[in-house]
């Protein structure tokens, strides 16, 4: 029966190309969508590698004042620490979690280059943000005695740098000592690809880097956040102060990836709606002109759920054609691992697009096919 | 009978007779089979309703057709001369009335079981041909197969194209096997459709009108199809206009308003 129903779809395929078109387009809208869902579904998996709740993130700039800047961060560090409803606070580069800020440059080991994202933090981080580390420690002060600095990477980094070795101890880019190694840290948010992280021990004596997280206790409010500012801003005047709630931020963050995957969505959504109920009214219009030819067939032998069947899977092999030319173009991404996706990503999102149309079109089916089973044989035969 | 020429004694006399009671016997059950019944159709009555109107198709049809008969069925347009064949064909319910096929009833036979029955025992033939436009002589000959289990049809391992093809050769149209619809004349679309109503083999063939959108000539051509056919042991039913057809079958059977009047 599969040979006869291709070999039906094969000699009207004149008449079929545009829903062959159609379907094509749909899978390759589809496929570029699924990619995208299904390379977030895979980031957002995987864990964060922080956690942000009563956390918050105080930018400070120094604007016009330039005298003993690093001096006036540190008094500020140490004013946060003294706060009763500061749990810990640390100190570090621009580009806290979740903020806009991204800073990355390539390492080395042993002719091994790597691209890192670069943090720079102080020893107070780790438990700032409830960071483990899974080999070693986090760097505490005292480790920047010598001419390296102390640095703890993510399991990212580790295996491109060092695949299977033990990163303990080792120097990368003749400047930088590993003392330990995290899981993971996505500091884009849950849906940032993990990517390699290096976070280095800042100096205390540098004018930049000043940004200060604080771990709040549970329960702390606006009040405290506006007593906090008010103090900061009577200690460095002319200085601005601003203050992120890392829960915000975060949701910020996600706008950003959910957004276009949204719109896209959307899109794609119509898109498949029209393909839909093009296809719907195509097999509609053919049962009505196909009335004898179904009579004929009931006569020869077929049951009604045969013909329902047949009608399915006709357009099963509608889609099969579409799916095919599809496949020539979207197995290209996998094997040209087009974006630096991984293929297994490609593939998953490839079988999910197919999946998808044959729901679609077998949906658009069902409806059609049921009307043509019951379709009286004796009437339908009369009528031609 | 060897014994009446013979002279014998008594114990060969009873000998005698057992084999040739063993000869009655087998030709009482070979004239026993010739006239089995392959469709009896008692009491018949098939109404057709609408919200307003009420359509008495057939009335009281009592009707037997024998294996290997030829019969014609006769009578004005719209005189339930279609209807009659769809009833026995198994593509229409009667309202009333029994039909029995080689001697089962199928009235409470299921959609599954009679397009079973369809399939294997009966063969239809229309007067607009009914091809598939879109697949080849070879294929529209096929279909009936590719409703059959594998077990069912291409037995032997023979695949369902080598069926195609003797049917084909038996209406003479080995050489448009891979023709279309569109590309064959009207005797020549008939012609396929016989092919495909005896692909299956079938025990019966229902020809609505077979040679009714023919000229003579195709339309004689047709009916020595189905006389030979019929000769080979096919029952045969085909409703018809033409006396001259009808003429050359066993027997005629008249419809007027739904009731048979001969």
């Amino acid at each position: 029966m599969i040979t006869h129903l291709f070999k039906l779809i094969w000699n009207k395929k004149k008449s079929h190309s545009l829903m062959i078109v159609e379907i094509w387009a749909s899978f390759m809208v589809l496929f570029g969508l699924t990619t995208l869902i299904v390379i977030n579904v895979g980031n957002y998996r995987k864990p964060l590698g922080f956690a942000y709740e009563n956390v918050w993130a105080i930018s400070l700039k120094n604007n016009q004042d330039t005298t003993e800047v690093a001096n006036k961060i540190q008094r500020i560090l140490q004013k946060l620490k003294a706060y009763p409803d500061v749990e810990s606070a640390s100190r570090m580069s621009a580009n806290s979690p979740f903020s806009s800020y991204q800073t990355s440059n390539s390492v080395e080991y042993d002719k091994r280059k790597v691209s890192v994202d670069i943090y720079a933090t102080d020893e107070e981080f780790a438990k700032t943000l409830a960071m483990q580390t899974v080999t070693g420690s986090w760097y505490r002060n005292t480790d920047s005695v010598g001419k390296y600095v102390p640095i703890v990477i993510n399991q990212k980094a580790k295996e491109g740098l060092f695949e299977d070795e033990n990163p303990l101890g080792k120097i990368i880019s003749e400047r930088y000592k590993v003392v330990g190694v995290v899981n993971t840290f996505k500091a884009k948010g849950e849906f940032m690809t993990d990517k390699p992280a290096m976070f280095e021990l800042l100096k205390a004596d540098q004018p930049w880097n000043n940004t200060m997280l604080i771990k709040v206790k549970p329960g702390t409010d606006a009040v405290f956040e506006a007593q906090l500012v008010k103090e900061i801003a009577t200690m460095v005047k002319g200085w601005s102060v601003e203050v992120d709630y890392l829960t915000d931020s975060r949701k910020n963050q996600h706008n950003l990836v959910l957004v276009p995957v949204t719109i896209a969505s959307i899109v794609s959504g119509f898109l498949l709606i029209n393909v839909a109920l093009g296809l719907f009214g195509v097999l509609n219009l053919s049962i009505a002109r196909r009335r004898g030819e179904i009579g004929l067939r009931r006569a020869l032998g077929a049951t009604g759920s045969g013909i329902s069947t047949q009608f399915i899977g006709e357009i099963w092999v509608l889609a099969t054609f579409a799916l095919l030319i599809g496949l020539l173009f979207a197995a290209q991404f996998p094997l040209l691992t087009v974006f630096d996706v991984p293929p297994s990503i490609y593939l998953t999102a490839i079988g999910l697009s197919v999946a998808i149309i044959y729901g679609i079109v077998t949906l658009c089916a069902l409806f059609p096919s049921r009307q043509a089973a019951l379709i009286q044989p004796a009437v339908a035969l009369h009528e031609e | 009978m060897k014994n009446s020429c013979l002279s014998v004694n008594s114990s060969q006399i009873i000998l005698f007779f057992i084999l040739d009671l063993k000869n009655v016997l087998a030709s009482f059950i070979t004239y026993n089979s010739l006239i089995t019944k392959m469709i009896t159709l008692q009491n018949i009555e098939k109404v057709y309703r609408t919200s307003t109107i009420e359509t008495l198709a057939l009335n009281n049809i009592n009707l037997n057709i024998q294996k290997g008969e030829f019969v014609s069925i006769m009578g004005p347009s719209g005189c339930g001369k279609s209807t009659l064949l769809n009833v026995m064909g198994l593509l229409d319910e009667p309202s009333k009335g029994t039909v029995q096929l080689d001697g089962q009833p199928v009235t409470q036979y299921r959609d599954k079981e009679l397009a079973r029955l369809r399939n294997q025992k009966i063969g239809f033939i229309f007067q607009s041909f009914h091809l598939i436009n879109d697949l080849t002589v070879l294929d529209n000959v096929e279909i009936p197969l590719l409703y059959r289990s594998r077990n069912e049809g291409s037995s032997n391992g023979k695949p369902r194209e080598a069926y195609a093809k003797e049917a084909l050769a038996k209406v003479g149209l080995s050489n448009r096997m891979k023709h279309f619809p569109k590309q064959l004349s009207g005797g020549q679309k008939q012609r396929v459709a016989i092919a495909r109503a005896i692909v299956g083999n079938p025990d019966i063939v229902l020809a609505d009108e077979p040679t009714g959108n023919l000229d003579s000539v195709m339309g004689n051509e047709i009916m020595n199809i189905l006389q030979r056919l019929n000769d080979t042991g096919t029952t045969i039913v085909m409703v018809t206009h033409d006396e001259q057809m009808a003429k050359r079958t066993h027997r005629l059977v008249r419809l007027f308003d739904g009731s048979q009047v001969l």
